[in-house]
């Protein structure tokens, strides 16, 4: 599910069927002109990747909006930030929070992290061919699907 | 599996992409089949009747359930957009062609046929454990209450093309 009506009003009804929340980290810059175009990239890509995700488990994940921040900002402030998120966010019964991301810097404040962290290594090398890119995602989807999967199989033993 | 062989252009992926926002939402909008049947705009929009080649030959459809994904344009209003479909397509016993939306009927995870180990010859939807016979009709005793949608099809020239995924009768 996404954070639209429609979505919503479901969710309103089925809530005790949505324990998952799935909170994009998506950084962005544009002062350093040598990695523009390798971090849009990258941004569109998961992007994608989270329209997809979200479509192949929509009825169990709620799709949180996705999390801007400026790329080189201090992630201790950040975290500040993501926490109150959260606050607001657990206010529905979320069982399990996947924190997505394809910025490697988030890997060192993983702990501190409320929820799971999955990183993404999308490069835009393989830009050169999109319908590499394509299944590429799709791959990805089918793994990281897997991965919460797991995570929703441990809990129920 | 079968979108390896699909050739994509790269203006295809461009607009896959940067078409993001859209694609987001129409793809919400497409996860309601009853929406689709009783939006006469909806309806419109995706005219009845239009059907996809979704590249694959008859001749290779066997009794096995196989995945195909196909993209349809969409318009919503004024908006355009490119949305992503799937079926479950195999021959029944009496040689039919069937078609399954994989769309589960609870609230809409995509279900795979013996997508749990547990549950051999069934359709399996990760998010609650929907299970479906290979007919698509839901078993009882698992959340989905109504069978998978089925899609219109129609064979040319050896290829499989198929149409609007329609609600069963009510069962
Ligand atoms: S969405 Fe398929 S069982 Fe709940």
């Amino acid at each position: 599910m996404k954070w639209i009506k429609k979505d919503l009003q479901q969710f309103i009804q089925a809530k005790e069927y949505v324990d998952t929340a799935v909170v994009p980290l998506l950084p962005f810059q544009l002062s350093n002109d040598a990695k523009l175009d390798k971090d849009a990239f990258q941004s569109e890509a998961l992007t994608v990747f989270l329209r997809e995700l979200e479509k192949e488990l929509t009825g169990r994940v709620m799709l949180i909006p996705e999390y801007h921040y400026v790329k080189t900002a201090d992630k201790e402030a950040e975290l500040d930030r993501i926490r109150n998120w959260m606050n607001d966010i657990q206010a529905q019964p979320f069982h399990h929070v996947f924190f997505i991301t394809s910025d490697s810097s988030w890997k060192k404040h993983e702990q501190a992290l409320p929820g799971t962290m999955i990183w993404l290594p999308i490069t835009s090398d393989e830009s050169a061919d999109p319908g590499r890119m394509q299944s590429i995602i799709r791959e990805h989807v089918q793994q990281v699907s897997e991965l919460i999967r797991s995570y929703w199989k441990d809990s129920k033993t | 599996m079968s979108e390896g062989k699909q050739p994509v252009s790269r203006r295809q992926f461009l607009n896959y992409t940067l078409t993001g926002v859209g694609g987001f939402m129409a793809a919400g909008l497409m996860v309601s089949p009853l929406r689709m049947a009783i939006d006469p705009v909806l309806q419109e929009s995706s005219a009845a009747g239009d059907f996809t080649n979704v590249k694959l030959a008859v001749e290779d459809i066997t009794d096995e359930p196989q995945r195909v994904d196909w993209e349809i344009e969409q318009v919503d209003g004024w908006y355009e957009s490119k949305v992503g479909k799937s079926a479950w397509v195999y021959k029944d016993e009496n040689g039919d062609i069937v078609a399954l939306s994989p769309i589960c009927k609870h609230l809409g995870c995509v279900v795979s046929w013996e997508g749990s180990d547990d549950h051999p010859d069934k359709f399996y939807c990760p998010c609650h454990d929907g299970l479906y016979y290979k007919d698509g009709m839901n078993v009882p005793g698992t959340p989905p209450t109504a069978g998978l949608d089925i899609y219109e099809h129609k064979v040319e020239n050896g290829m499989l093309f198929l149409g609007k995924a329609q609600p069963r009768e009510e069962a």
